[in-house]
């Protein structure tokens, strides 16, 4: 029984979120700290270096750490708030369990681990092991996501166990697994300096990665050009060479007439197609048909300005293409980051100097997350569960029987599916709020009140946690040591700087210990983070993402060792394929024929707007950590609704006239922000909020084939102007996520 | 002033065009110790309806500063390095003249506090021969604190002016604007 | 400091000297003609006068600068109007409120407000009873035949009297060491910032930050010391402790009008600004052309556009528009647009 114990608004009293302020004059201590501790931000795969002010056990402040060498100090406005979730009042400080018609009371650990592994036996007793899943998150260290997978596999013995990379870049790592076999950034953000021509793809990286703005700025200062294909003037479209205002959906359809184009004139690099490359034949055969015409059709952008950005790119000798979320959350996901290789692999601009391309991964340790097997198909160094190799490796590695090893489990919208069916009954959470971040959530909520036990370890009670049983009190990014390996594939150090407050504990001590009580604490016993580590590397030895040759002492001497990095002698790969041995079955990078189709939902006279949605500056994801900091809450306090005036003054919409959007999964109400950014077809909302002002409400749960990742970025919707407007006490109240 | 390390090799300079209006500034601005968590450098968007175009002012730091003229109290004061400094607290009677007269908008009143605030460029840090909060996060480096040779060298295309003509008034500053090659002032006509 | 400010001002230096005639004069009649003047307290006497004169001629010189000169009249001109009686009350109001409870730094900060307001407090109540016995206008007298019985004569005229050694007579002699203590917990309090706050450390100098404080201590400490002499010592150590509570005492006065102390003067115009601000908004807002948001009055930005020209700036723009018309959003929007423009003709936004 999972639904809400007591109305929301009593467990947002006593929960949150609460909007936290440092004290005027800073916290005690910031102007003498005992000592600074040099760690990252947690609110981006830039994972930015940063010093933490450390005064009795407690976060005072910071202090840019001006040697880290990707971004010498720069932070963005999370960054720089980035130390206000230390000291927060809502922060768990000790292990809470549902009580219904009170809401949630403190208990000892010994009581919540004991109810939690009795209900997990019981439940698995009942409906097979299968039928309790977990769901992880790749805000976590590359320990912790390397011990969840072991932990699921081994002390859980579920195959259910996925993870929130499946709502990040899931699409990239297929999209790259088949062309390069191997899924990584192919270069790290040192070749963007003199790349002559950009491509950003679908990445408003002006406000989700505001750091790596600089590296593009630098490449302008030499000369770059600039091509931001978006439907949106985001700020880093405004002063760009070319801005491509793409329909959202229409990505494969632009790159295809692309790479029409560069075949059309030649501006191919044929000695790298003949020597390195497969598919070329039948990549191009794909697209014969797909003239300016038909791109501007399908894409809704002028053929002028697609001829512009295909010449720049195609007479190029140095470039750098960069895609994230807006062209991978959708049902051609896959695709359309292939459509992307494809034009990368055609002028064969890969593996050398200043000729780049890469995802950009949006979660804190979005590449190291999704390498080392808390994903329901993998295993450590990106091996693959359903192969037997791979299995035996791993089995011997964790001292396991392979038959024991669980196969490939449900992805986690498929989970959340499969709750309604009654094959899954009760979940393990960690760093995952999908009540905010999943597409059609009122369905997830359904859900989660579905279960017949559900437990959430977290340090605030996110929205999805309000639905659990017994919800564990867990570390933050600054309690507990470890790696993370940034966007750009460099492993760094995250330090602890101070230890959980009160009853709170590390995530790592509470895996260990439930692992204990499941019976598999010999398989966990870890005196320290680094121990992890060193099981990882061998783990993943071999692997594609090879960490054997990182240690913690030489990720802390050289600020950082981009893997693969196979051996102890081994300086690690900051741009890879400069051998030219792709790590596909051949050897070769693959082009894959990429046909365009249309999106799962296109747009009909019932929902004749076309919606997308995304993110702003000031927040992180679904908010758990960020939606409780009070200036980065005052910088946009709710989801406004983008509209272009015209699309507006077919509406009769004017400015902060209060909207009612709906879809065919349900309707919300959005203040309107009329403004000309955005295409006159498109509406934009932002995603960090939930309940009422959840926009994933509306949004389709329908997956790509391939990677599993939601359709986020593109529905039909209609417009409905209501006879009010936005309210103070919304923009006041939005953050708590009431109902 | 005190002890200082003042580096005086080291300039400002503002590319309002690489703003890309994320606030990290005005976040990083309010952990300067001499602003005691208020933010005194302003961000915002020139005209939202129609264009993402965000600005980002710090004090310039004007030769003959106006605010310091029109002040009733005297107490803005200008130190040797050029530095205008934020209202002498003892002084300061909160009338707004300067916040009204400065051309380029930069001093803030603290209504109940009934004092001026403004950016003195982070005097905490340039006096300790760091570099000011803003310009030391700013992502997009719109803010930089360096030497002239470093930022000619990294931005050929650009050129640092210091004077701005409002109508008829010249105005000198010790901060930079960086324009386009060939540019000696910045026209507001 | 800035453009008007000559060496010597003749204006100011004939105020100057009249003020410190008018002292004099006082002196003499509410000492009655230096009978009740206590000619112990001569050097003291000195010192105040040329405080006085140093005050009266910075404080005339200051009030020539064209931006003070303007508020100045314009307070007198508000205060005096239809509306004096509720501007009369609201200034009264504030008076208490921002002079003498100084509640206005609170805002800036809770202990900062406590430190300035022990140390204010000590200061003014130590000035009211100081002066008026340097001045001779209060002494102390033992009643004719009655050597239990205190009287006090305010200008020569009887105004109380009590009998020694009850508390009000405890209270009264023992006054100043009141104010010491109050001055001197205060003063600690502020010394205190100043050692731990960085932004503090960083902007603060000796003359303007500490030597004040620094006086103000030594001044309640050898004070206090003259009290423990007579109290405790017998009086052994008097004239050491009489001789350095002066010389530091005279220090203070001398430096009075130049220094820090000079602010306590200069605060009575925040009254007028908050005057004229209100008068102001009576008589309408000032509308920003860019945000199309009220800004400041419009008696604000028309007496600015004539003060900055007085100070010899010319802020007009084309078409009739002067830069101050704009609100501060205003004038950073105009910057950056034409910023973008320069960038925009040079053909590219980007360099």
């Amino acid at each position: 029984m999972a639904k809400l114990p007591v109305s929301v608004d009593k467990i947002i009293a006593e929960y949150g979120p609460h909007k936290a302020y440092p004290p005027q004059g800073g916290f005690y201590g910031t102007n003498e700290p005992d000592k600074l501790v040099k760690t990252h931000c947690c609110y981006c795969g830039m994972q930015c270096g940063i010093q933490l002010k450390v005064k009795d056990n407690k976060i005072a402040g910071f202090e840019p750490w001006m040697e880290f060498p990707f971004n010498e100090g720069r932070l963005c406005p999370k960054g720089v708030q980035r130390y206000m979730q230390n000291n927060h009042p809502d922060r768990l400080l000790s292990p809470i369990q549902r009580v219904e018609g009170k809401g949630f009371e403190p208990l000892g650990w010994d009581q919540a681990m004991d109810r939690t592994v009795s209900e997990i036996k019981r439940i698995q007793k009942s409906y097979g092991n299968d039928s309790f899943a977990m769901l992880s998150g790749v805000s976590l260290t590359n320990e912790k996501s390397y011990m969840i997978g072991k932990f699921a596999r081994i002390a859980l013995k579920t195959a259910n166990l996925d993870y929130n990379g499946r709502l990040c870049m899931v699409s990239a790592g297929g999209g790259n697994k088949k062309a390069f076999g191997l899924d990584r950034s192919s270069n790290s953000w040192a070749d963007l300096a003199h790349a002559e021509v950009i491509i950003v793809a679908g990445a408003n990286i002006s406000e989700t990665f505001p750091t790596l703005t600089h590296y593009i700025w630098q490449a302008r200062d030499n000369g770059a050009k600039l091509i931001v294909v978006d439907p949106r003037m985001i700020p880093l479209a405004r002063t760009a060479d070319v801005h491509l205002p793409i329909r959202p959906g229409g990505d494969s359809a632009l790159f295809g007439a692309m790479l029409k184009i560069l075949v059309d004139n030649d501006w191919l690099d044929h000695d790298f197609i003949d020597q390195y490359t497969s598919g070329f034949e039948a990549t191009i055969e794909a697209v014969k048909d797909y003239d300016l015409d038909w791109a501007e059709e399908q894409t809704g952008i002028s053929k002028d300005l697609i001829l512009e950005a295909a010449t720049l790119w195609g007479k190029a000798k140095t470039s750098f293409l960069m895609h994230a979320r807006g062209i991978e959350h959708h049902t051609k996901g896959v695709e359309n980051v292939l459509s992307c290789i494809n034009l990368v692999l055609a002028t064969g601009r890969i593996g050398k100097p200043y000729c780049g391309y890469g995802t950009i991964t949006g979660q804190g340790n979005g590449q190291g997350g999704r390498e080392h097997g808390h994903k329901c198909d993998q295993l450590p160094g990106n091996r693959d569960i359903t192969n037997p190799e791979h299995r035996k490796y791993i089995s011997e590695v964790w001292g396991i029987n392979e038959k024991d090893m669980p196969g490939k489990g449900l992805t986690a919208y498929e989970q959340i599916e499969a709750i309604h069916r009654g094959e899954i009954k009760g979940l393990i959470s960690i760093c995952f709020n999908p009540l905010v971040s999943l597409p059609n959530n009122n369905y997830v909520r359904e859900a989660l009140e579905k279960l017949e036990f559900y437990v959430c370890m977290d340090t605030f009670l996110c929205e999805t946690a309000r639905y659990a049983d017994i919800v564990l009190a867990g570390s933050l990014h600054e309690e507990e040591e470890g790696t993370v390996t940034t966007a750009e594939g460099r492993v760094v150090k995250i330090n602890a700087a101070i230890t959980p407050p009160n009853n709170a504990r590390r995530d790592g001590d509470i895996i260990m210990e439930l692992a204990a009580r499941l019976g598999e604490g010999d398989k966990f016993s870890y005196p320290t983070s680094e121990d992890i580590f060193n099981e990882l590397r061998v783990a993943s030895k071999g692997g594609t993402a090879d960490y054997y040759g990182i240690t913690y002492k030489k990720v802390e001497e050289n600020m950082g060792v981009f893997w693969p990095c196979p051996s102890l002698d081994h300086p690690g790969t900051p741009r890879l394929w400069e051998d030219r041995k792709f790590r596909t079955p051949d050897g070769k990078a693959h082009f894959n024929p990429v046909a365009y189709r249309p999106a799962s939902e296109v747009t009909d006279d019932e929902f004749p707007v076309v919606m997308t949605t995304g993110r702003v500056v000031s927040q992180y994801l679904s908010g758990t950590q960020t939606r409780r900091i009070g200036k980065l809450v005052d910088q946009y306090p709710e989801p406004l609704l983008e509209v272009h005036p015209k699309l507006a003054l077919k509406y009769g919409i004017e400015d902060h006239d209060l909207i009612r959007v709906k879809t065919r999964r349900g309707e919300a109400e959005f203040p309107a922000h009329v403004v000309e950014t955005i295409r006159e077809d498109t509406v934009f909302i932002p995603y960090h909020w939930g309940g009422k002002f959840s926009i994933n409400q509306l949004t389709i749960g329908h997956l790509d084939p391939i990677s599993k990742i939601p359709e986020f970025k593109v529905c039909a919707c209609q417009l409905y102007k209501t006879d009010r407007k936005g309210s103070d006490k919304r923009t006041k109240t939005a953050y708590q996520s009431s109902l | 002033m005190p002890e200082t390390n003042y580096n005086q090799e080291m300039a400002f300079f503002v590319d309002m065009q690489r703003c890309i209006g994320c606030h990290a500034c005005e976040m990083a601005c309010a952990e300067c110790e001499t602003n005691g968590q208020e933010s005194m450098i302003h961000v915002h968007y020139v005209d939202r309806a129609v264009s993402t175009q965000t600005t980002v002012q710090v004090c310039m730091h004007c030769e003959d500063p106006t605010c310091a003229n029109v002040c009733p109290a005297d107490a803005i004061h200008q130190d040797d390095f050029g530095v205008v400094h934020s209202a002498d607290t003892s002084r300061c009677i909160g009338c707004s003249n300067c916040v009204l007269a400065c051309p380029f908008g930069v001093p803030k009143k603290k209504e109940q506090a009934e004092l001026m605030m403004k950016c003195n460029m982070c005097y905490d840090r340039t006096s300790a021969g760091k570099k000011p909060m803003c310009a030391t996060v700013c992502p997009s480096q719109a803010l930089y604190y360096g030497t002239r040779e470093e930022i000619e060298r990294m931005r050929p295309d650009s050129v640092p002016v210091n004077s701005f003509l409002f109508g008829k008034q010249e105005v000198n500053t010790k901060v930079n604007i960086m324009m386009p090659k060939g540019t000696h002032q910045l026209i507001i006509e | 400091m800035y453009r008007l400010f000559k060496t010597l001002n003749r204006t100011a230096f004939i105020k100057a000297l009249v003020a410190s005639v008018v002292v004099v004069v006082l002196v003499l009649i509410g000492s009655r003609n230096l009978q009740n003047f206590d000619a112990a307290l001569f050097a003291y006497l000195v010192g105040t006068v040329f405080a006085v004169f140093g005050i009266a001629y910075r404080y005339s010189v200051w009030l020539q600068r064209p931006p003070t000169r303007l508020y100045w009249q314009r307070s007198m001109q508000f205060l005096f109007s239809s509306m004096i009686f509720p501007y009369l009350f609201r200034s009264i109001k504030l008076f208490f409120r921002n002079i003498v409870g100084q509640r206005f730094i609170a805002y800036r900060s809770g202990t900062r407000w406590i430190g300035h307001f022990l140390m204010a407090t000590g200061c003014m109540l130590a000035f009211a009873i100081t002066i008026p016995l340097t001045f001779g206008w209060i002494n102390f007298e033992l009643k004719p035949g009655d050597d239990l019985t205190y009287f006090a004569k305010v200008f020569g005229f009887e105004a109380f009297s009590f009998s020694l050694g009850s508390p009000i007579a405890f209270i009264t002699f023992h006054g100043l060491v009141w104010c010491s203590i109050l001055v001197t917990i205060g003063a600690a309090i502020m010394m205190k910032r100043r050692l731990t706050n960085g932004g503090l450390i960083a902007t603060q100098t000796f003359s303007d930050d500490w030597l004040p404080l620094i006086l103000l201590i030594a001044i309640s400490i050898t004070g206090l010391g003259i009290s423990y002499d007579y109290t405790f010592l017998e009086g052994r150590t008097y004239q050491f402790m009489a001789v350095t509570h002066a010389i530091v005492v005279i220090l203070f006065l001398v430096w009075l009008p130049f220094g820090k102390f000079f602010h306590i003067f200069q605060r009575v115009a925040q009254l007028g600004a908050n005057l004229y601000k209100k008068e102001g908004m009576r008589r309408g807002m000032a509308v920003c052309p860019h945000t199309k948001q009220e800004f400041a009055t419009r008696t604000h930005i028309e007496d600015l556009k004539k003060v900055t020209e007085d100070l010899g700036f010319d802020y007009n723009r084309k078409e009739g528009i002067n830069h101050m018309d704009l609100s501060p959003e205003g004038k950073r929007s105009a910057l950056a647009k034409a910023h973008f423009e320069a960038r925009k003709k040079s053909g590219k936004f980007f360099g």
